[in-house]
């Protein structure tokens, strides 16, 4: 298909997570006109996915919807929501090397502006599917609304699973149900262009030490932060195999990262933080239960981290300096986690609960054979001048923030956002003096 | 009034193609919700009698005990069942009465 | 505006359960739909989300409503939130009135006291709504014009951005030379620049742009002002002829960027200042880069080192009860972050250099967070450096050692094997000193800036507003905050620019309209309110012309007035009174918390 529509603005900020939205607001507000794409339904990334957050414990939502309201209604700032990234480079056909993008709207089968958000079409759809904002543990219908604080407030329909039976259209107040809507695509001119893709974890089902998530009760931090979160799957944490309230639960740290024949071989950065963090939530959510953390080093780095890595430790949270060379099932639900411990008194073996697997970071998008920017062998986007100015990339015009250039926290991913913003706010402002 | 006809008259092949394309998808669909109304009516009909845990309502149904959590945990986000108290180390669930579903409703 | 019935909308907030857990959020509900002047009152997930946002608008459109009280977190996180939705209405976002219910409330008191306590201040949250006028931002002119405080790395990249912008830029440095602590720095980890290539690459910037002016060996005497239109008056070094020159910067806004030093061991902590062979990583740092060695063997003072001991965490990391408190009491209960990848990059540069100086380092945790920095630690490990781990409450021991050849002997219980009681021999012991926040404390207490327990600059938020202070136009950048690295530090120079631009790109700044308005017919000009007023110039007698009779009447400067509220107190008349803040509402809000029946 030839794309017709061509749609210019001053920065094209690919990524609507927290890195995304600061960038896009940092931008907007200096009177730069700004297009945020995102592949998923919703803006808010990662982060709208969370409990709370290190070290304050705010609830992740109390950060992040008013920052995914702010750029939903600045007037500088458009949202791309539910698109794909086909191709992005400078832009050769004119004088200015500016940046040119291809992108396509995936069809969410539902018309954006008759949509009022009512979710009835949810409520009537017969086909239950894993909720996949819960981590799978609840379900949710073949058209819906991702989340309740999502933007837009838009509901999309899973073809994969949808029976076509018009129960939705039928409920429908507004007419907007279109079960032919097809994919468009357009294409988006800008000056310059922020990469902030984010992370993915790495699988538990590549882990092979760890079962492959074969294992019950064997769960990753981002299902953890679902558990704890005030809006997740039970409502409170229990166990996934048979819901029993859990009284011993392990945190098994550096699951696949710093060490390259587990995953990824560098540190990633966040996962001591978040599992000292939902150690804390759950002791005090059950507090008879009992909270083992296996580590190798603790690296409570930030601006009161260590202060809060001491506050755990006060409350009883037990650390244990230990490797976990493998978990098995256990009985009744339990799995068994085997590790070295560090002292060199040998292998030992505990029963837990649940256990969490503090899984680390890999980049959310590979560049590769989209954008011709460099990556690093780590695989995140290499930034040319890590000292003076972390976000450049070897692309003019083309900046990078927030854990698309390497793992990262919420905090420096929020600075490295206004960095951005910056730097692409100097590069349109040195072409606008040179012309 | 006549162009509305052949506007529905279009849409109708219009889906009967559409049917026609995504047939597998529609049968294997449909098939699973089928499985999920039976298995959800089974556990609604055992929490008529009384409120249980997950293991009680399994081991009654004969259905494995994260699959209960499964479906327990979508009732309850629909609105259906209503998490009760804790016994042991389980909670129960029992249905959300009627009554309970309306007053909400007009709320 | 009369004070007619006025219908409140009330919009309560779970919190996702922040909230929730603890009050009874829809009991609460029932009680604030029948209190007088409420016209609706509703609850939500999260009232800050755009659904909860969406509710208001259109309660506000439908006419339902015309004030608003929103009773969710803390002002300070989403205030400017909802203030910004009742815009987007139509409707003047000073109609807005906000109960906190969350840090006041739920995070400490729990079960029927803290439903009761959230009625409570929600009802007095209404009387005073529905005596609140629609105003106006006081709009003042801003002066295209910023100041940096600190002439590092920070604040010379701060300064470079700004400038990009096209806004002109002061640089103000302490010391005689720019630079702050990359001077004092090598090979930089972990990918082994050289501090003194980025430095130049930044002074080469910084001294040819002719929108920056700087001004190094001074010292500001008086910041005054507001957002906008601050004045710094600084005093310069002596010059030729031994005058010291003051100079008065007239600027916008005003970057903190100020800095931190080396932790400097206490006389004795691990044998520092009574062994002349322990010495501190900076020490280690200017050693390697003198570069005075020249065989196989890492030199210091001329002598080969064949065991070097490195101890990390000195100075950092401090724990009550264990450590040993500075004279003023401070401990340093926070981790300095760049230490344990500069110490592993030292080592690795002296035992690729010098294969003969064989390395110990005992450590607590290691720390290589960063991109490339866990290869350093591998690197270390390839390179043979020795590690052994201590606790917190076991450190290390440094004695007199019995050979001449080693003449220190650090003990260590290593936890790495068994706890075993190892004495390792050592001829130069090196202290991985922390980062301490430059003293800044007469600065911040001039300009009100807040500092942490920590003693680093405390910015209002880490996730919301992290380079900023809660005085409007004043941003921090750099190891003032907190620990950082060259290339952090460089990120939070450029997050404070990109606000700094942001704020001063208009032209001009528009301020909240919270200060003191006179009714000139009660006004008497007995003057008791100028000699209360605490903001030289935000009040003053003028005389004015009624009807050919000269009458004193108190003036109030919009832009310069606190809105503290110390001349309504002291009116006769009551005659001046705060906008948004009137007597009057304070009585009603006291009359309603002290009603029956709002509680229970």
């Amino acid at each position: 298909m030839v794309s017709t529509h061509i749609k210019n603005f001053d920065t094209l900020v690919v990524g609507g997570g927290i890195a995304g939205l600061q960038t896009a607001l940092d931008l907007g507000d200096q009177g730069y006109r700004v297009a945020v794409v995102e592949k998923d339904a919703s803006i808010g990334g990662k982060m709208i996915r969370l409990s709370k957050v290190f070290p304050t414990l705010d609830c992740a939502s109390c950060i992040t919807t008013p920052k995914m309201s702010a750029v939903a209604h600045h007037e500088n700032i458009t949202l791309f929501t539910y698109c794909e990234l086909n191709s992005l480079d400078h832009d050769g056909s004119g004088e200015s090397q500016g940046i040119k993008a291809l992108i396509t709207q995936n069809p969410r089968y539902v018309d954006p502006v008759k949509c009022i958000g009512c979710r009835q079409c949810e409520y009537v759809c017969p086909v239950h599917i894993p909720d996949m904002e819960q981590g799978g543990l609840s379900a949710t219908k073949a058209i819906s609304i991702p989340f309740s604080n999502a933007i837009p407030q838009l509901p999309i329909m899973d073809i994969e699973n949808c029976m076509l039976c018009g129960q939705c259209e039928k409920a429908c107040p507004t007419n907007a149900i279109d079960y032919f809507q097809k994919p468009e695509e357009f294409t988006i001119t800008a000056k310059t262009a922020v990469i902030t893709t984010g992370f993915d974890l790495l699988a538990v089902k590549d882990n092979v030490q760890y079962g492959n998530g074969r294992i019950p009760n064997v769960i990753d931090s981002l299902q953890m932060e679902r558990l704890l979160a005030p809006h997740g799957p039970y409502n409170r944490v229990l166990r996934p195999s048979d819901g029993m309230e859990p009284d011993s639960i392990a945190y098994v740290q550096c699951a696949g990262s710093r060490d390259k024949s587990m995953g990824v071989s560098y540190c990633s950065r966040v996962c001591c933080m978040y599992a000292i963090k939902q150690a804390m939530l759950l002791s005090g959510s059950l507090p008879l239960a009992d909270i083992i953390i296996y580590y190798m080093d603790i690296r409570a780095f930030g601006k009161g981290y260590e202060q809060f890595y001491q506050n755990a430790k006060a409350m009883g949270i037990e650390f244990v300096k230990a490797k976990v060379a493998r978990i098995d099932k256990g009985e009744n639900g339990s799995a068994q986690v085997r590790y070295e411990l560090q002292d060199g008194s040998g292998i030992a073996t505990t029963d837990h609960d649940l256990v969490v697997l503090s899984m680390g970071m890999v980049p959310g998008w590979n560049p590769e054979p989209i954008c011709p920017v460099s990556k690093d062998s780590d695989q995140f986007i290499t930034s040319i001048k890590p000292k003076i100015s972390p976000v450049l990339t070897n692309m003019d015009g083309l900046f990078v923030a927030g854990a698309a250039a390497g793992p990262k926290d919420i905090v420096d991913t929020i600075t490295e956002s206004g960095s951005a913003a910056m730097e692409a706010a100097k590069f349109m402002s040195k072409s606008l003096m040179e012309n | 009034m006549k162009t509305i006809n052949k506007d529905k008259e279009a849409k109708k092949t219009a889906m009967k193609e559409l049917r026609g394309l995504r047939k597998n998808l529609i049968a294997a669909a449909s098939s699973t919700m089928k499985i999920q109304k039976k298995d959800m009516a089974a556990i609604k009909t055992f929490l008529k009698g009384e409120a249980a845990t997950i293991p009680e309502i399994s081991a009654r149904i004969d259905m494995p005990t994260d699959k209960t959590l499964w479906y327990m945990a979508t009732l309850k986000k629909y609105g259906q069942i209503i998490e009760g108290e804790k016994e042991g180390a389980f909670f129960k669930y029992s249905l959300n009465e009627p009554e309970k579903t309306q007053e909400k409703a007009e709320a | 505006m009369s004070e007619k019935n006025q219908n409140v909308g009330v919009y309560i907030c779970y919190c996702g359960g922040n909230i929730s857990d603890h009050v009874d959020v829809e009991e609460v509900r029932n009680r604030v739909e029948k209190m007088p002047g409420v016209a609706v009152a509703r609850t939500e997930m999260f009232m800050c989300s755009d659904p909860g946002q969406e509710m208001i608008i259109e309660d506000l459109k439908s006419g339902k409503i015309d004030r608003v009280v929103v009773a969710s977190c803390a002002p300070s996180l989403h205030e400017t939130t909802f203030r910004d939705a009742i815009k987007r209405a139509g409707s003047n976002p000073f109609i807005y009135e906000h109960a906190n219910i969350r840090e006041q409330v739920s995070w400490v008191h729990h079960g029927d006291t803290a439903t009761d306590k959230a009625s409570v201040l929600i009802a007095s949250a209404t009387a005073k709504a529905k005596l609140l006028k629609p105003l106006e931002p006081i709009r003042v002119e801003a002066k295209k014009h910023t100041t940096i405080i600190g002439g590092g790395v920070a604040g010379i990249k701060t300064a470079l951005d700004i400038a990009q912008k096209g806004i002109e830029v002061t640089l103000i440095e302490k010391s005689p030379v720019l630079g702050g602590q990359l001077n004092n720095l090598d090979r930089l980890a972990p990918f082994g620049e050289k501090a003194s290539d980025i430095l130049q690459e930044l002074l080469d910037q910084i001294l040819n742009h002719k929108g920056i002016t700087i001004h190094t060996d001074c010292k500001i005497e008086d910041v005054t002002g507001y957002v906008g239109n601050f004045s710094l008056d600084i005093v310069t070094k002596p010059d030729n002829n031994n005058i010291n020159k003051k100079i008065t910067i007239d600027t916008g806004a005003i970057v903190m960027a100020t800095g931190s030093v080396s932790y400097i061991p206490f006389d004795g902590e691990y044998g520092f200042g009574r062994h002349k062979e322990v010495i501190t990583l900076k020490d280690l740092i200017h050693i390697l880069k003198e570069n005075k060695s020249s065989g196989t063997a890492l030199e210091v003072n001329g002598k080969r080192i064949k065991n070097m001991v490195m101890i990390h965490c000195v100075g950092s990391r401090q724990i009550p009860g264990i450590h040993h408190p500075k004279e003023n009491g401070q401990l340093n209960e926070y981790c300095s972050r760049t230490c344990c990848a500069a110490m592993l990059n030292a080592s690795n540069q002296i035992r690729a250099n010098f294969p003969e100086t064989g390395i110990y380092e005992m450590y607590r945790d290691i720390r290589t967070y960063g991109r490339g920095q866990e290869e350093l630690y591998n690197q270390a490990s390839k390179n043979k450096v020795v590690f052994m781990r201590y606790d917190a409450d076991a450190q290390p021991e440094i004695t007199l050692g019995s050979s001449s050849d080693y003449p220190l002997l650090v003990k260590i219980k290593d936890s790495l094997t068994f706890n075993e009681q190892m004495e390792v021999p050592a001829d130069l012991v090196v202290l991985a000193t922390g980062i301490e926040p430059d003293d800044v404390s007469d600065l911040a207490s001039m300009m009100k800036l807040p500092i942490g327990t920590d003693k680093f600059l405390l910015e209002v938020h880490p996730k919301l507003r992290p380079v900023e202070f809660p005085i409007t136009g004043v941003f921090l950048a750099g190891t003032c905050q907190a620990p950082m690295d060259v290339g952090e530090a460089c990120n939070a120079a450029g997050a404070a620019a990109v606000k700094a631009s942001a704020l001063l790109s208009k032209g001009y700044i528009e301020l909240d309209p919270f200060v003191a308005q006179v009714d000139m017919d009660k006004c008497q000009g007995h003057g008791a309110c100028v000699e209360a007023c605490l903001k030289e110039g935000a009040l003053e007698l003028t005389e004015v012309n009624i009807e050919g009779k000269i009458h004193k009447k108190a003036r109030v400067t919009a832009a310069m007035c606190l809105g503290c509220g110390a001349c309504a107190a002291v009116c006769p008349e009551k005659a001046i009174d705060i906008n948004g803040w009137a007597l009057k509402q304070y009585e009603d809000m006291v009359d309603a918390i002290v009603s029956d029946g709002f509680a229970a």
